[in-house]
């Protein structure tokens, strides 16, 4: 299975900002790899470069070693060479032909034989549970079934890298989850290397090896899942991944804030200890009750409940600590009537502290030299403003 | 793999090579991309064709109005090829030019206008009864209304002439004076009769135009009006009025646009009285071989057309800042008539009884009678139709239905026009192709435009300018002057717009996606071509032939002047009887293509479901 290598690949359509900017991504070979942000950040766009479909204004792309693109070199592999399996947003079944020949169209274009043809197709469709509508045209199957389809389309000249293009942003709930199970059945009996683009986190978080969170034709983050929850490299990313989102503030704002970078500053001297923006997970923030007494290390605030919403298994809860907002996430039923005061108790070790660029400031166990650290800095601001 | 890789600087970019050789690997990896997909190239073929086609007739046409032509040297005073602006002077300012253009332009000026007024007062009232009230017979009158526009214009003309000919031109009178009713000149021929006619013909653009627009104003905006007080009236003229507005403007100037370029109606009926438009003083121009004379005035029709057409485009850039987009009030709503229901009715039937049914029953009633109007049975006869012999006319000495001349201009009609179509239609949907796969890159917005530029050229003054430029031979060229192929390429080139801009809503409809899977699936463009993309266009491709392939059927502007003895069709064949004067045969011919047309554009619309407003070709 091949390992994908973006490098330094920018993507600009007509005078506007590139589409994607500097890239450069490493997808290891066998990984299901999700590209996630919001939309117009470059992920299908990268996932079409991929693929051939899109061609690059600078850098290249290698699969398995093979070059695909390469400005330097010159050199373009075009997407039917390339031997990889593409599913898109709509599943861009061909209209006129059953499903049986949707299928077995990758292998009658390679002059595979009609008798292996039928069989492979037939395998392919039956991975997919849909062997029964091998006869059918696509218009007559409803949105999961045709999903199903462009699946074993792909699968049936069995690609060594399968790209899915927001495949399951077109189906309702239960059939989402259902094909999310599909995929990653897929994905462990295949072991192929799967690309996968959502704007949708929590088919990331779920299905993913490894996620990239892309923002304006930039990388943002590139790490296992659990990673990017609870290491956020910056506010972006901090702000998309997560629901409800992370609470940020910036320090300074209000007594609330102000005791919260003491707290902060107490604890971690040094640089590492002065962030611009603090921010922290809704369910790391905790009610207590009455009675209740808060650890020692924890620190302990008050704030004024101004909303409530019970979703039956968990309550968020929309408080204000002095003047700022915060999201809290308590498991099952709260009494928190609006207008009532509460204590709220978060470990500073929950805290996530980024800098006046948003990034994420280093542990304080790992703090490294300032000036090495400013520099960096700057050079991530040169990225992200370019 | 796991730390940020937001930053790129622990991969340091790729050394800048010396600027010549990374702009060559640059070009290679173009190269090899559009080896793999031709789209670019083929686009750039279609530019070249089209901007041959298109343009350089316009620029003949400039070159041949401002060039002294051999046998004008005297004239002119200068030598043959100098540049010159006699020609100018002699349209516009010479003791000739109130005969060449003053008048003709005033004429078509006055003719624009009273025709305009007649289709709008006709079309919109019509549209309103059909979209608004619950008339008797809403669903025939639907079809019946525009069956005006299947018919080729100068039917009416025709029928004009069998109805109110005098004995002051050649040929058999009027059945009006058969019957001892005079008709004076003014009746008879030149101003009225043409407006009418015309308007007669173009009223159904109206409606269509007119009955779209009124579908789709969202008809919460009237009750809204109500609900705050407005009477029905007050709603119509300060609410409903305004909002169609836009369609209005939009009607006139397309009418106007094609009354500029009409022929067989105003030479019909003008030639009598020496009542010229600028089309017909254009085609005299020709006749008399004038040809620095035939360039300006072609100059001068194309320009009004291309400003009626940008005005238009202004209008209706402006118009979108309250364009009424269609809500979920936009359905049909239509106001009872109640006891008009039947009189709403009557006058639909007489507007359908006077724009079909009186012209189509007088021309066939003049061609099988003897003298016309005299309903006995010994007057009838079907001697035009079948006779073998016939007294009086050398040149066209039998029935319409024998002797060779109809069935061979019916076989150039069907192979020219047939061949016109099935290029329009497949260029049409390559134009779709191009347009939609090289997305919002330079060369799909080029085409796009350069494909809608015969739109906006009066069809006369292009076949003009066709004539300018093929009429010699041009570089590698050949002069195509009386070849089946300029006939062709000229039917092709101004249905054109209409093709292309059904491909590329075929195309974008279609999305690139079907395409792009039978990439990644590993087809080359060919084979997606053949696979893929026309069998899921089959249906367009039909629609894209048929179309141009019927509005070419009636077509007699662009053709008139280019079809010599060899390539004569139906249409110049009915033309050239006129001026024989053999009357009869001439509306028989008529009948024919009237006949042929009605039903293809009636079978059309039955088989591709589509309406004639998507297809206003003709």
């Amino acid at each position: 299975m091949p390992t994908i290598t973006l490098t330094s690949v920018r993507k600009s359509y007509g005078s506007g900002p590139p589409a994607v900017d500097n890239l450069n991504l490493e997808i290891p070979s066998g990984s299901f790899t999700c590209l996630l942000g919001p939309s117009g950040c470059g992920k299908t766009t990268t996932l079409r470069m991929i693929s051939g479909l899109e061609t690059l204004d600078d850098g290249s792309i290698t699969v398995g070693g093979r070059i695909m693109d390469s400005i330097r070199d010159g050199l373009f592999v075009p997407p039917e060479k390339r031997g990889m399996g593409l599913v898109f947003q709509n599943y861009a079944l061909w209209p006129h032909l059953t499903v049986a020949k949707n299928v077995e169209f990758g292998l009658k274009v390679r002059k595979t034989r009609q008798a292996e043809r039928t069989e492979r197709a037939l395998a392919a469709l039956k991975m997919m549970q849909i062997e029964w509508a091998a006869d059918r045209y696509p218009a007559e199957l409803s949105g999961g079934q045709q999903q199903r389809v462009s699946l074993a389309r792909m699968l049936a000249v069995s690609p060594e890298v399968l790209l899915l293009d927001e495949p399951l942003s077109n189906l309702d709930a239960q059939l989402r989850l259902d094909m999310r199970a599909e995929l990653k059945r897929i994905h462990d009996e295949t072991g192929h290397t799967i690309v996968f683009v959502t704007h949708d986190q929590l088919e990331a978080m779920t299905m993913a090896t490894h996620v990239v969170v892309m923002e304006k034709g930039v990388v943002q983050q590139m790490a296992p899942p659990m990673d990017v929850y609870s290491r956020p490299a910056n506010t972006f990313v901090a702000r998309f991944v997560g629901s409800p989102p992370m609470n940020l503030f910036d320090v300074g704002g209000d007594a609330f804030t102000g005791a919260v970078r003491e707290r902060v500053e107490d604890e971690r001297p040094g640089p590492a200890g002065r962030p611009a923006t603090i921010g922290v997970r809704p369910e790391a923030l905790r009610l207590l009750a009455d009675t209740e007494q808060a650890t020692e290390a924890d620190f302990v605030f008050e704030a004024v409940v101004k909303a409530a919403l019970p979703t039956g298994s968990s309550t968020t809860v929309l408080v204000t600590a002095v003047s700022t907002e915060l999201y809290l996430l308590a498991y099952g039923k709260v009494d928190a009537a609006p207008g009532a005061t509460v204590r709220c108790a978060v470990r500073p070790a929950d805290l996530h502290l980024f800098d006046e660029e948003g990034d994420r400031l280093p542990e304080a166990a790992a703090a490294v030299p300032a000036p090495a650290q400013a520099e960096e800095n700057e050079e991530n601001a040169a990225t992200w403003t370019s | 793999m796991a730390a940020a890789t937001r930053s790129p600087a622990d991969t340091p970019p790729p050394p800048h090579e010396g600027p010549p050789e990374s702009r060559l690997s640059r070009l290679r990896y173009r190269l090899s991309v559009i080896r793999h997909a031709p789209t670019g190239p083929l686009g750039i073929l279609l530019i070249t064709v089209l901007l041959y086609l298109v343009v350089a007739p316009l620029v003949a046409v400039l070159s041949d109005s401002t060039r002294v032509q051999i046998g004008d040297e005297g004239q002119a005073h200068q030598d043959p090829g100098s540049l010159t602006s006699y020609y100018v002077w002699r349209v516009f300012r010479s003791p000739v030019s109130e005969l060449l253009f003053w008048k003709p332009l005033l004429h078509t000026v006055v003719v624009a206008l009273g025709v305009t007024a007649l289709a709008v007062v006709l079309g919109g009232s019509m549209a309103w009864l059909l979209t608004r009230t619950d008339v008797a017979g809403r669903k025939w009158l639907s079809t019946a209304l525009v069956v005006p526009y299947m018919l080729p214009s100068w039917t009416f003309a025709l029928a004009w002439l069998a109805l109110f000919k005098n004995s002051s031109s050649g040929g058999q009178i009027g059945i009006l004076e058969a019957w001892g009713v005079h008709t004076p000149d003014w009746l008879a021929y030149g101003q009225l009769p043409i407006i009418i006619c015309l308007g007669l013909h173009y009223y159904p653009f109206v409606l269509l135009l007119f009955g779209n627009a009124l579908r789709r104003i969202d008809s919460q905006l009237e009750d809204s009006a109500r609900i705050l007080g407005a009477g029905r009236g007050t709603v119509a003229a300060r609410i409903t009025l305004p909002l169609m507005l836009p369609s209005l403007s939009s009607s006139v100037l397309l009418v106007f646009g094609r009354i500029l370029g009409t022929f067989g109606t105003p030479y019909i009926l003008g030639l009598p009285v020496n009542y010229d438009l600028l089309s017909t003083s254009l085609f005299r121009a020709v006749n008399s071989q004038q040809r620095g004379v035939t360039a300006v005035l072609a100059g001068v029709i194309v320009v009004i057309g291309v400003l009626a057409i940008v005005v238009d485009t202004r209008l209706a850039r402006e118009a979108k800042r309250f364009v009424t987009v269609g809500g979920k009030g936009a359905m049909d709503r239509r106001a009872p008539l109640g006891r008009w229901r039947r009189p709403a009715f009557c006058v639909a039937l007489t507007v359908f009884t006077a724009a079909v049914l009186v012209p189509v029953v007088s021309l066939a009633l003049t061609t099988v009678t003897k003298t016309p109007g005299v309903l006995r049975a010994d007057n009838f006869t079907l001697k035009y139709w079948i006779a073998d012999h016939l007294e009086g006319t050398p040149g066209f000495p039998h029935g319409v239905l024998r002797g060779t001349q109809l069935y061979e201009a019916a076989w150039n009609s069907l192979r020219i026009v047939g061949l016109a179509a099935l290029v329009c239609g497949v260029v049409g949907l390559l134009i779709g192709y191009v347009v939609v796969r090289a997305g919002h890159s330079r060369v799909g917005t080029l085409l796009r435009q350069i494909s809608f530029l015969p739109y906006m050229v009066p069809g006369i003054a292009f076949a003009a300018a066709f004539l300018s430029l093929f009429a010699v031979r041009r570089g590698p060229v050949p002069a195509l002057y009386g070849s089946i192929s300029l006939l062709v390429i000229v039917l092709a080139v101004t249905h054109l717009p209409y093709a292309s801009r059904s491909g590329i809503s075929a195309m974008t409809q279609l999305g690139r996606e079907p395409e792009e899977a039978a990439q990644i699936s590993g087809a080359g463009w060919f084979a997606r071509l053949r696979w893929i993309v026309i069998p899921i266009q089959r249906g367009a491709l039909v629609t894209g032939v048929i179309l141009p392939f019927v509005s070419g059927l009636k077509e007699l502007s662009i053709v008139i002047m280019l079809t010599t003895s060899g390539t004569e069709l139906l249409t110049t064949l009915s033309i050239n009887l006129v001026d024989y004067a053999y009357d009869q045969m001439a509306n028989a011919v008529v009948l024919v293509i009237a006949l042929v047309s009605f039903l293809a554009t009636y079978f059309t619309q039955r088989l591709t479901k589509t309406n004639l407003s998507s297809g206003l070709g003709g």
